[in-house]
């Protein structure tokens, strides 16, 4: 056992009637990291994180929160998780600061003094005494943030927390999740399925299609992955310059996409281009370059996979 | 871990910063004031023939002394017994100068009884909407996702809505003895209650005790329909459908052991168990009933309510 994951999953699967929602996810989450579930929309990442939680049970495996059972010991494991699944719904009638006077005693040992330093974390002083249906929704995000953070858990989750948050929202929500896990050392555990936004808080990422782990990386290793970058090039006659160059050239990827040719190589690799092709006396309309976004690759690692 | 207690005084703080509770509250009182108010105007419209109440007591039994010579043949026993204790309640009370038929304090308390069945309406409504609105709200994910087994966060909230119950008890309990003590005076306060015991005697009892009864009937209802409706409420998850499915239950189940009456598996319905005071005053829906059948059927729907409760609380995904 990794004595730095605070979050295992082992063989989680969790079976509806003969769907297969999740299917034998197997995974760690270290301390101090961002860590991401992406995927499409119902690929299964709520399910995983809501089985993780203890709102959905398993069908198989196990989930170890600083290696207590969640199913075993729901209680104590649960001492170690913040969460925010999907919209932090709190208690409108109650004003902000009741709401997490609720969440302090289900705790032991929440202060005063703790709810007000959270209070502070998420900037929330001078609205505290407020209804929470005052609150706007990005007020009530912060609200959700600090109601996760009060009891100082090892592990924080987050179920599609952007939705319906704008971008200035959106940004902070990013700010604080990168504070806390480099600052307290808190795991945190973000799903979502766009990608962008992935993109900008993790620093790994677990890609899930269909119920299946595809893949874990680092955010790194996605964005210098091979084939990160391409070379358009346009032609008069690309069929024929394709089996040209493929003999000048070799070793080169080209494929022909609505007459055009793209070739994955990286910007050094232009001058060469462009000479192999002048000499062959190839009329060349024009040569760029092509960023490969992540979203694209993301797109090429669940292509063809069909939602189960 | 949480502890019980905290996770009550959460469901506490739920229930009584919401302003719809105190609203209720507001409903009990007022109804207390028009019942208190009508009865002392009831009174005061009468006051004639309040002044010589120990002459017409004395009519009374005369006419009633004559009616059971004259048709002392064709009236049932029952009916003959029932008018010689009038007599001899009438005889008591001129003697000893007690007017029997003048409000005092207790009347209005015991009056006050009758107002349980508002309580037990208005902790339904509480009681359904325990579970049921935190899944309209969204916040039973808040709720579950802690250190607290679902068992535990359930029982959190039935015993919070127990002592709701118990808090409208009081209410009505106090409240009707205040608009007795000020609409009729304290001298009532000592007043005994008049009953023919078994010896043909004529006894002083506690107008106390005899309140404390007519409200513990009313409660084995209230604690029955309660966790009627706490099992709804973690049955349905909706807060409108769980209101107003319990209250349904709750009005047409009566009705419907009456029109039934006459077939003998309508003993094994709650609804024809459920008012005990059919045992001590009144005659039991059927005939072959007994008080330990109706205790009986009761405990095994007790347990039924609170299995049922469970299993559709702790065993259930939360999904959506």
């Amino acid at each position: 056992m990794n004595e730095e994951a605070v979050l295992q999953l082992r063989n989680v699967t969790k079976k509806i009637g003969r769907r297969t929602i999740v299917d034998n996810l197997t995974l760690d989450v270290q301390r101090g990291e961002v860590f991401g579930f992406l995927g499409p929309n119902g690929a299964g990442k709520t399910t995983t994180i809501r089985m993780i939680v203890g709102l959905i049970s398993m069908t198989k495996g196990e989930a170890l929160i600083k290696g207590v059972s969640v199913r075993k010991h729901f209680e104590l494991a649960m001492t170690h998780v913040g969460a925010i699944v999907e919209n932090p719904e709190m208690y409108k009638f109650l004003t902000g600061y009741q709401n997490l006077v609720l969440c302090a005693r289900r705790h032991a040992g929440v202060t005063k003094e703790r709810i007000k330093e959270v209070v502070k974390l998420v900037g929330l002083e001078n609205r505290i005494n407020d209804k929470v249906k005052r609150y706007s929704l990005g007020m009530r995000q912060r609200l959700g943030v600090a109601q996760a953070l009060l009891h100082k858990p090892s592990v924080l989750i987050f179920d599609e927390p952007t939705n319906g948050l704008d971008p200035a929202g959106i940004r902070e929500l990013r700010d604080y999740m990168r504070n806390v896990a480099q600052q307290e050392g808190i795991g945190v555990i973000v799903s979502s399925h766009l990608l962008s936004e992935m993109e900008l808080m993790c620093d790994r990422v677990a890609i899930i299609q269909a119920g299946k782990l595809i893949d874990v990386r680092t955010m790194s290793e996605l964005k210098n992955a091979v084939g990160h970058q391409q070379i358009i090039v346009e032609v008069e006659n690309p069929v024929h310059t394709m089996e040209y160059l493929s003999t000048a050239l070799p070793g080169l990827a080209i494929s022909l996409q609505d007459g055009k040719l793209e070739i994955m190589a990286g910007r050094e690799r232009i001058p060469e281009l462009n000479r192999t092709l002048v000499y062959a006396d190839i009329d060349v309309y024009s040569i760029r370059m092509a960023n490969l976004s992540l979203e694209d690759q993301f797109l090429e690692l669940t292509r063809g996979e069909q939602i189960v | 871990m949480s502890s019980f207690g905290m996770l009550l005084r959460n469901e506490n703080m739920k229930i009584y910063r919401r302003p719809r509770t105190w609203a209720m509250v507001g409903i009990l009182i007022l109804a207390l004031m028009l019942l208190a108010g009508l009865m002392k105007w009831d009174e005061s419209s009468s006051q004639d023939s309040a002044a010589n109440w120990k002459q017409n007591l004395m009519q009374d039994n005369e006419h009633m002394q004559q009616s059971l010579k004259e048709q002392a043949a064709d009236s049932s026993p029952e009916m003959k017994q029932m008018m010689e204790e009038r007599i001899l309640l009438n005889e008591y009370a001129i003697e000893h100068d007690i007017n029997p038929n003048e409000n005092s304090l207790w009347s209005i308390v015991n009056a006050s009884s009758m107002l349980i069945v508002l309580v037990t309406l208005l902790t339904v409504v509480i009681a359904a909407d325990m579970v049921a609105a935190e899944f309209s709200w969204g916040t039973i994910k808040l709720l579950l996702v802690g250190p607290a087994s679902r068992s535990k966060v359930l029982l959190s909230k039935y015993a919070a809505s127990l002592l709701f119950a118990l808090f409208l008890l009081v209410v009505n309990f106090a409240v009707s003895f205040a608009l007795g003590a000020g609409l009729e005076g304290m001298d009532g306060l000592s007043q005994p209650l008049l009953t023919v015991g078994a010896d043909g005697a004529v006894h002083e009892g506690s107008m106390l005790l005899d309140s404390l009864q007519r409200y513990g009937f009313s409660i084995v209802q209230l604690i029955m329909y309660v966790t009627m409706a706490f099992m709804i409420s973690a049955s349905f998850r909706s807060s409108s459908m769980a209101i107003a499915f319990s209250l349904l239950f709750i009005l047409a189940g009566n009705t419907l052991v009456n029109i039934l009456a006459r077939y003998e598996w309508v003993k094994y319905l709650m609804f024809a168990n459920v008012d005990l005071s059919q045992y001590v005053s009144g005659t039991p829906i059927r005939p072959e009933m007994t008080l330990t059948f109706s205790i009986g059927i009761l405990v095994a729907y007790y347990a039924l309510f609170h299995f049922i409760t469970w299993i559709m609380f702790t065993k259930r995904d939360v999904a959506g």
